[in-house]
């Protein structure tokens, strides 16, 4: 409706414009190309508001599944170019419109020089306006593409992107893996075992209380109470960092929060609740899409359970179950006769200020991703307890004796690991499990992902190229080969 | 058959007896070895030390509607603050001064919420605590006590009830005054008028002379705001749009007021007990915005 009136509007005025020139009546011409200008701004501007209307009518993207790394797509684009149709025609309008007023003066047609003088004042106000717009939408003024995409066609370029995005489990996939060279196959595999860790087979008792003497305990007969419930993993990689800003900004730069094939179906009409203090999507304490400076390396917070969970489907992982992450925090010995109790923390069952980020012990802010080195887990993963608490795929409560059966609210999922504003040591163990709201975007909450080895390809694809082992860096630890070899077996 | 015997005249003893140790909080006569106020139950011991160590601790209180968490928020300041090695400092002057914080942190180390604090004035909690602040060269003396909010609310309704909350009202240098956000948020009013009770009670005790209520600082903390993040960005902002009453009446009354927006836990829920049946217990302890408002009003105390 609007646009038709602004089309009315437009032929009115060009209609009275013409009829001035013909009849030389010049406060019709002066008249006639003011409401010009005037209906060009307005069409201009639904142009630019219907960016936000392209944004829900195309959510996909041009990707219609994770694992096709198509180039980014979605609403950016389409504002983006809208913003430059805009910019072009607001230097249009303001050529003209000044081209009226010299001409006016020239010729001493005062109403046209009025008319000039006044269409330069709305030909400026449109390009402030535009700029705005722009900054609004966290994108350059100058008219360049918002993201350097590869190009359709362009597979290795495609590979490298992905590979620097971290989505690199994705290329190692079995359905995809066939399709890359020797040399891609070795980036990824690379890639996959700098930021991940291998987790074997084993059981792990999850649940388990350690009591101790003399501590109350009123419900001694049951036995689930001290031990836990035994269950049996396969192997599996987890990161070896949490998910850094840096890590999470490919995501939302990639447009995944239009890609709706990677979010739970539960939350579709949710998603566009999941924005930044600025309006744009993104996690919950960034501005314009971009995360704040100086914390590109810090763990992305403010995410929700849908949030982290996408991100995992978009990179080609998932989030750990709550008894793999308390398996590679803990990293329990098995012996035939009996199970030792896990560990308490990752380096023992003494707590040590020094290697965590917790209340007390730390900046009571996130730190970097791979601060604390002295907290590594026996299998080499960082920051497993303390900084912030993790998400993972379990239900809160899940995994509690039934003596301690919680009444929920609302559903909750599980969190591990411990915050830096975590007051207790005591919960901030490798067997403390909290839970959260899954639409919850804290201060405190990140994630880690993981990655069933069995969903990667097997080793007899592509592998045996010589010149891509050569290109290994001479100065990568050896221990990091065995580990890739076990990965592949 | 009773047995004869000579028992020795102390006449220091009786010497004691005759000399009248003022409580600190209400100023009436009590014996040299009284546990507690015999007018108003508050522990002798405050009075003993104050004489003892020749200094005049300053009273604030903290108050609020009865659940509004008084107890975790005090337990929890008080332990924070003897925690840190930097900022303000607290040391407890005393035993009966720990037990506050004692009960609170093992409570909320083993995932549960203190009991309830009953209202008889003789199971208080009263905390006497050197408050050192880098800011300030001479350490604060200060009296807290956790008074109970059923108590409080008696005594708003019917003056003179609690003669200990009256006298330590009037005598208070600073008040937190606590406000539940969740109910708020909800738009339960009851928070609003009680609050605004609590400081019309505060205005009538100035008839009694001493210093203005007005001339005293008031921190305003709103409770519980892990549950409404909204208040975290701007306490001020949500009490001017959730509580208009009371914001109003800060404004007017009492001029040298803030809010500030606290939050202990990250996280609650219920669990089924044998002997409570359902109560509310807390997912991990998170504690956020806890020391602020205590800091604000230590710098404001005049």
């Amino acid at each position: 409706m609007s646009q038709l009136r602004s089309i009315g509007m437009g032929s009115a005025s060009a209609l009275m414009f013409v009829v001035g020139c013909w009849q030389n009546v010049y406060s019709f011409v002066g008249t006639g190309a003011v409401v010009i200008c005037f209906a060009l701004v307005r069409a201009l501007n639904e142009q630019a508001q219907a960016g936000g209307h392209w944004r829900t009518a195309f959510p996909r993207g041009n990707g219609s599944t994770p694992s096709a790394g198509a180039p980014p797509s979605g609403w950016r684009h389409l504002v983006g170019d809208a913003m430059a149709t805009n910019r072009l025609c607001s230097l249009g309008m303001g050529g003209a419109s000044t081209a009226m007023f010299a001409i006016g003066c020239w010729q001493h047609v005062e109403p046209l020089a009025g008319s000039g003088a006044v269409a330069v004042c709305f030909a400026l106000l449109q390009a402030i306006g535009t700029r705005n717009r722009s900054l609004a939408a966290g994108m350059p003024i100058e008219l360049t593409r918002s993201q350097s995409a590869a190009a359709p066609d362009d597979t290795s370029g495609l590979v490298d992107q992905m590979v620097s995005q971290a989505r690199y489990a994705l290329l190692l996939r079995q359905e995809i893996v066939s399709n890359l060279t020797s040399r891609q196959i070795t980036a990824a595999r690379r890639h996959l075992n700098a930021e991940m860790t291998l987790v074997p087979t084993g059981e792990i008792s999850v649940g388990f209380t350690s009591r101790e003497p003399g501590e109350d305990n009123n419900h001694a007969d049951d036995d689930r109470e001290s031990r836990g419930t035994v269950v049996r993993i396969e192997r599996f990689l987890l990161d070896r960092f949490c998910v850094s800003n840096r890590q999470y900004q490919h995501f939302v730069d990639a447009g995944g929060y239009e890609q709706m094939s990677i979010w739970e179906p539960d939350i579709w009409p949710g998603v566009l609740d999941f924005i930044d203090q600025t309006g744009s999507p993104g996690p919950r304490f960034w501005h314009h899409g971009r995360c704040p400076e100086g914390l590109e390396d810090h763990p992305v917070v403010g995410v929700s359970w849908y949030e982290a969970s996408a991100y995992a489907r978009w990179v080609g992982k998932r989030l750990p179950t709550d008894p793999e992450w308390e398996k590679s925090a803990s990293w329990p010995i098995q012996l035939r006769a009996a199970n030792r109790p896990p560990r308490r923390f990752p380096w023992g069952n003494t707590f040590d200020p020094t290697r965590a980020n917790l209340w007390g012990t730390g900046p009571l802010t996130t730190v970097p991703v791979d601060a604390y080195p002295a907290g590594i887990t026996v299998g080499g993963a960082l920051q497993m307890v303390g900084n912030v608490w993790e998400w993972t795929t379990g239900n809160f409560g899940a995994w509690c004796v039934p003596t301690q059966d919680l009444i929920l609210t609302a559903p909750a999922r599980s969190l591990r690991g411990g915050g830096f504003d975590t007051y207790f040591d005591s919960q901030a163990t490798c067997q403390f499990q909290s839970g959260e709201d899954p639409t919850a975007r804290k201060h405190n909450i990140g994630f880690r992902c993981a990655l069933s080895v069995c969903d990667l390809a097997s080793e007899d694809i592509g592998m045996s190229a010589p010149e891509e082992v050569a290109e290994q860096p001479a100065d990568e630890p050896q221990w990091q080969d065995e580990s890739l070899e076990e990965v592949s077996a | 058959m009773t047995k004869e015997a000579v028992v020795e005249l102390d006449s220091w003893r009786l010497a004691q007896y005759a000399f009248q140790v003022p409580c600190y909080v209400c100023e009436g006569p009590n014996q040299f070895d009284a546990e507690l106020c015999r007018h108003c139950c508050a522990p002798m011991a405050l009075a003993q030390q104050s004489r003892d160590q020749k200094v005049q601790p300053r009273l604030v209180g903290t108050i609020g509607p009865p659940g509004v968490g008084k107890t975790v928020y005090l337990g929890m300041l008080i332990d924070m603050l003897s925690r840190q090695m930097s900022g303000l400092q607290m040391l407890a002057r005393g035993a009966f001064s720990v037990s506050l914080q004692q009960s609170v942190i093992a409570a909320l180390s083993s995932c549960e919420f203190p009991a309830k604090t009953p209202s008889e004035p003789d199971r208080w909690n009263w905390v006497h605590c050197q408050v050192r602040s880098p800011k300030q060269r001479r350490p604060v003396e200060l009296i807290m006590p956790d008074v109970a909010g059923d108590a409080l609310l008696e005594e708003v309704d019917h003056p003179n009830t609690y003669l200990v909350i009256r006298k330590f009202l009037t005598k208070c240098a600073g008040m937190l005054m606590l406000i539940d956000t969740p109910r708020v948020a909800k738009g339960a009013a009851e928070q609003d008028f009680f609050t605004m009770k609590l400081l019309g009670y505060l205005g009538e005790l100035d008839a009694g002379g001493g210093l203005e209520w007005r001339k005293r600082p008031m921190a305003l903390v709103f409770t519980k705001a892990d549950q409404c993040e909204d208040c975290f960005d701007d306490p001020e902002r949500f009490a001017r749009m959730h509580t208009p009453g009371l914001w109003h009446h800060c404004q007017e009354r009492f001029p040298t007021h803030k809010f500030f927006a606290a939050g202990v836990v990250g996280g609650t829920a219920y669990r089924q007990t044998r002997q409570e049946g359902r109560v509310r217990v807390p997912l991990r302890i998170e504690p956020r915005g806890i020391t602020q408002p205590f800091e604000w009003l230590v710098q404001s105390l005049r």
